[in-house]
């Protein structure tokens, strides 16, 4: 951990916060993604400055984006100097302003952006770096960089919004085995990634007998009770789940690819308790070493149409004001390219908070291209706990300081 | 030889309580409860052997164990993957190609002089030794287990399982399979000696050091890293010193750094100025400030704790916690002391202590090893895969604050993945199972392409080269100094060369065996012992009903004579229920 306080080095200036008005939303052809029938459903849960009813959905990027080309400083020369071959090229992007542009796969993102609801905050990251990304990661689930928390970001807003711990299914994690970021003191994370294989591998004939693993018992004490509850809420949680998978109209249509925010939007649909949803990319192309623009083209397209479709999904399931979706990477990649046309592990990265309450627009300093640090790094401009702060503070309405273990100030970021 | 009795929790007024149980008191069940904290478990035999001894003879076979022989334990054969030219291996990919360009070669590989991709083999070689160490420290995971598994000092292993998941370092980070070896070396020989010493040692430990950026902890630019950590997570906890302190402690340990598998002190590095820590000042180097943390009260609470909820149970109160800190403070940080007054006490044997611990899950399949009477972890499925699919990947702990424990141990996931897991060891894929350690992980396809004939870039494409045209391949083939997804590959090829494999048997298991022997006439009869046998907490009265029921219909009869020939599978799905239930998870 560094010395210095938490605060210094990450003042926000907000420059060319651009604020859109809430105009409609846009349905048309985007990326692959067909229109999808807008229904008016259940009205929004949450009424303004009421937040109970508000979700966050963290869509994590493992691998490390490459910020400098997701959004890119087109309007800073040094980037073409560090970017000779695998700079994206200015009458390829989809212009936010005369600096900065997106990637031109990024379309879905640019229509939301366009429509007022994404925040890009730039130069994200934290002091002394890691450049692993099984380090980095462990800090960005932890919270903690340079250090550790036996309780991931998300289980700790989860003991901050229920200190009980009493609701259950509060947080849902959609990934093969459970992330550090979700661990929780009290609350038992749903974590599936195949509704239909969230279950006990059986032989056939031991089937008619799992019901009486949970059979009504005297707990011998707090633990006991406890893994009573937790076989109880496997059998329940995974039923659940798997008939919400069920019921899930949209999965149907083939032209809607949303990753796995698919199980997110089924589960919002079938009217989850869930308030904390994490998704990890799978199969990231995020590593881009090698020959860069081809998986990264590709991984950005998938993760921005994904995005546009899962919000198009919640508009027509009627929760678009209740959720708000949080994406970041561990970290970002070098400045220059190397040689094999792609680049290397870096610092600073760009994060989105993207919903129909988020003021969007452009926060934080973009980190100078000029004065590198590190051996050709960016340096960081937004400590990351100052967007946790944002979103579990701003959104959540928990306290960040009791989350995050010492005051960040979060950004001006939300509506109401 | 002792009575074997049913289950018999002391009553709970025990509880907190450190008085040391009567003779009258102990009995059969205490000593299974007793062997089962205290280390993974045991036969009825074994049970039965502690229990003969009395108590006090019982725990003191367990702590003092250094006279009796351990012979089935035989030190780590390595595979040969390492060699000197690997001493000072670079920290990144980036790392290594730079030095190979600025000085003609890396870790003993030299530049190609001519042609593409001239960096190749130097990049081959960071990915080869990042493969092997992964794949050795795998091996040694199961090594350890094995050794949990066989040892007659049960105690010693369990302490320093507990030791790995309390001074966390994963080899993920490490990267080098021998300092993990030497690290599980010195949580054995310091498993229940002097804590003060063992904090030193670790301190001085090369996978620590590493771990925690040792190396870049010098004089005039001072790292905080293991300094904080040393407070935080190992000997005070959070809350018990001041940043300033920290700042201090940081100057105390400068110039400290390893040589390979050696710790070393650099002079010119060490600030030898004077410090002023947790209300001390003086011109302390490490060692002193880490006898200064040991003076404080708090970290003899702070350990005794660990210890006490690694062993016995997952709460305990502030009251309990200050006592256990006053026995250690009081036997200057001994832990055998501590263990005899835990393992003794009432609190120990009341009722509260009884299935009060969630098992980790390598303490939870060791046991399971004990419980089926396997004397050797199996080879399918593979060790490593079924205790991370439970949530604990040995020798990689999720970061420096080691393991959660306690009930971050059960989600529904985790839960089902141990009844999965079960199943595998009873009833395993042998057919089906593939080794890991054979198999590229996401590589593998860049393999099967390669060795089709397309070229590198061809290889490496995201797209299928299959359906490419072949102007589209040709063009993507290119002049470069290497390409690091193609390392990936050759550096799991290079190192799966050389690795030992392990062994993949299945679990030796022999239920029909144990059941005949256990003089069960009925099915009911059969079941009850395998519960009574398996479980340290009772299951459901309805739960053993089905069970009973379920092995009846298997067998087609209740008879356990009559289907003595045929009964060991509809056994072994029997013992996979008793073990997927909530009791089986705890202990």
């Amino acid at each position: 951990m560094p010395s210095r306080g938490p605060l210094s080095g990450c003042g926000v200036s907000r420059r060319d916060l651009m604020r859109l008005g809430a105009g409609g939303f846009g349905f048309g052809l985007f990326g692959g993604i067909g229109p999808v029938p807008f229904v008016l459903g259940q009205a929004s849960r949450a009424a303004a400055g009421n937040t109970s009813g508000r979700i966050l959905v963290v869509f994590e990027w493992f691998g490390g984006n490459d910020g400098l080309n997701t959004v890119v400083p087109y309007g800073d020369p040094m980037y073409y100097k560090h970017r000779p071959t695998i700079g994206i090229k200015e009458r390829d992007l989809l212009k936010i302003d005369a600096h900065a542009g997106w990637h031109k796969s990024m379309r879905g993102m640019k229509q939301l952006y366009d429509a007022g609801k994404v925040a890009i905050v730039q130069g994200v990251g934290y002091d002394q770096p890691s450049f692993s990304h099984f380090t980095s990661m462990s800090f960005w689930h932890t919270a903690a960089p340079n250090s550790g928390n036996e309780y991931g970001w998300i289980g700790r807003t989860a003991s901050a919004l229920d200190p009980a711990g009493q609701r259950e299914n509060f947080i849902v994690n959609i990934s093969d085995s459970q992330s550090l970021a979700v661990k929780a003191e009290k609350h038992v994370p749903l974590v599936f990634i195949d509704p239909m294989r969230f279950q006990r591998d059986v032989f056939a004939q031991e089937k008619g007998v799992l019901d009486q693993l949970a059979a009504q018992h005297t707990p011998a004490g707090d633990a006991h009770r406890y893994v009573l509850e937790v076989t109880r809420s496997a059998a329940q949680a995974s039923e659940v789940v798997r008939a919400a998978w069920s019921q899930y109209t949209a999965k149907a249509n083939p032209d809607l690819r949303l990753l796995d925010l698919d199980k997110v939007a089924a589960l919002i649909e079938a009217d989850f308790p869930t308030r904390l949803y994490y998704v990890p990319l799978r199969n990231s192309l995020f590593d881009t070493h090698v020959n860069q623009a081809s998986p990264h083209d590709r991984q950005l397209e998938y993760c921005s149409d994904a995005i546009a479709g899962f919000f198009q999904e919640l508009e027509r399931i009627g929760r678009a004001d209740d959720v708000v979706m949080y994406v970041y990477s561990e970290f970002g990649r070098r400045v220059p390219e190397n040689t094999s046309l792609g680049t290397d592990h870096g610092t600073a990265q760009v994060n989105f908070v993207i919903g129909n309450q988020v003021k969007g627009g452009l926060y934080g300093n973009a980190p100078s291209l000029t004065n590198l640090v590190l051996g050709d790094n960016l340096e960081a401009t937004v400590d990351f706990r100052r967007v946790y702060a944002t979103v579990i503070q701003g959104w959540l309405g928990a306290d960040a300081t009791q989350v995050l273990g010492q005051p960040f100030a979060p950004l001006d970021m939300f509506r109401a | 030889m002792a009575t074997r009795t049913g289950w018999s929790p002391g009553p709970a007024s025990w509880k907190d309580d450190l008085a040391p149980i009567s003779s009258a008191d102990w009995n059969y069940d205490r000593a299974a409860h007793l062997l089962t904290h205290a280390g993974f478990g045991g036969t009825p035999t074994d049970i039965e052997a502690l229990a003969g001894k009395g108590l006090d003879a019982a725990v003191r076979s367990l702590v003092h164990y250094e006279s009796i022989p351990d012979p089935r334990l035989k030190p780590f054969v390595e595979s040969g993957l390492w060699d000197p030219s690997l001493n000072g291996f670079p920290e990144s990919r980036p790392e290594a190609t730079d030095r190979a360009e600025r000085q003609g070669n890396s870790m003993g590989v030299a530049v190609k002089p001519g042609g593409n991709r001239p960096v190749q083999p130097v990049s081959d070689r960071f990915f080869y030794w990042l493969r092997a160490t992964m794949l050795e420290t795998r091996r040694l995971g199961y090594w350890w287990a094995n050794r949990m598994l066989q040892t007659t000092h049960p105690v010693e292993q369990k302490m320093a399982l507990l030791w790995h998941g309390h001074f966390a370092t994963h080899e993920n980070k490490v990267r080098d399979y021998r300092k993990m070896v030497q690290q599980i070396d010195l949580f054995e020989r310091g498993a229940t000696g002097n804590l003060r010493d063992l904090t030193i040692q670790v301190a001085k430990n090369p996978a620590m050091l590493y771990f925690l950026d040792a190396q870049y902890n010098v004089k005039g630019a001072p790292n905080e890293n293991f300094a904080r950590e040393v407070m935080e997570l190992f000997t005070m906890g959070v809350g018990n010193y001041s940043e300033n302190d920290v700042r201090e402690c940081a100057r105390a340990f400068t110039g400290w750094y390893f040589d390979d598998l050696s710790f070393k002190v650099d002079p010119a590095k060490h600030d030898d100025g004077e410090k002023s820590f947790l209300g001390r000042s003086g011109r302390f180097d490490g060692v002193e400030v880490l006898k200064i943390i040991f003076e404080q009260p708090v970290t003899a609470e702070y350990l005794a704790g660990k210890i006490y909820r690694f062993l016995v149970r997952d709460e305990l109160s502030p009251d309990l916690r200050a006592k256990l800190g006053k026995v250690l403070r009081e036997h200057d940080y001994e832990v055998k002391p501590l263990l005899t007054a835990i393992f003794s006490s009432r609190d120990f044997y009341s009722q509260a202590s009884y299935g009060g611990h969630i098992k980790g899950p390598v303490e939870h399949l060791v046991a399971m090893m004990r419980h089926l009477g396997a004397d050797t972890i199996p080879g399918v499925p593979d060790f490593n895969q079924s205790t991370i699919a439970m949530g604990q990947h040995l020798l990689n702990p999720p970061s420096v604050a080691g393991w959660a424990g306690g009930k971050a141990w059960i989600t529904p996931g985790l839960l089902i993945a141990r009844g999965n897991v079960a199943r595998e060891v009873l009833i395993p894929d042998m057919t089906g199972f593939r080794d890991w350690n054979f198999t590229a992980g996401t590589d593998d396809l860049l393999g099967r392409r390669l060795r089709d004939g397309y070229d590198i870039g061809a290889s490496t494409a995201v797209s299928d080269p299959s359906k490419m045209s072949t102007f589209d391949r040709v063009a993507l083939e290119r002049d470069e100094r290497f390409n690091t997804r193609i390392s990936g590959y050759i550096g799991w090829e290079q190192a799966a060369r050389k690795l030992i494999p392990t062994p993949r048997q299945a679990a030796q298991i022999d239920l029909t065996r144990m059941v005949m022997e256990s003089g069960s006439k009925t099915t009911a009869e059969a079941v009850d012992y395998l519960l009574w046998r398996i479980l340290r907490v009772p299951a459901a009265a309805a739960a053993r009903d089905a069970f009973v029921g379920f092995l009846t219909r298997e067998l087609g009869t209740d008879d356990i004579e009559r289907a003595r020939t045929y009964m060991e599978d509809a056994l072994r799905l029997t013992v996979h229920l008793i073990m997927s239930t909530p009791e089986y998870q705890i202990v």
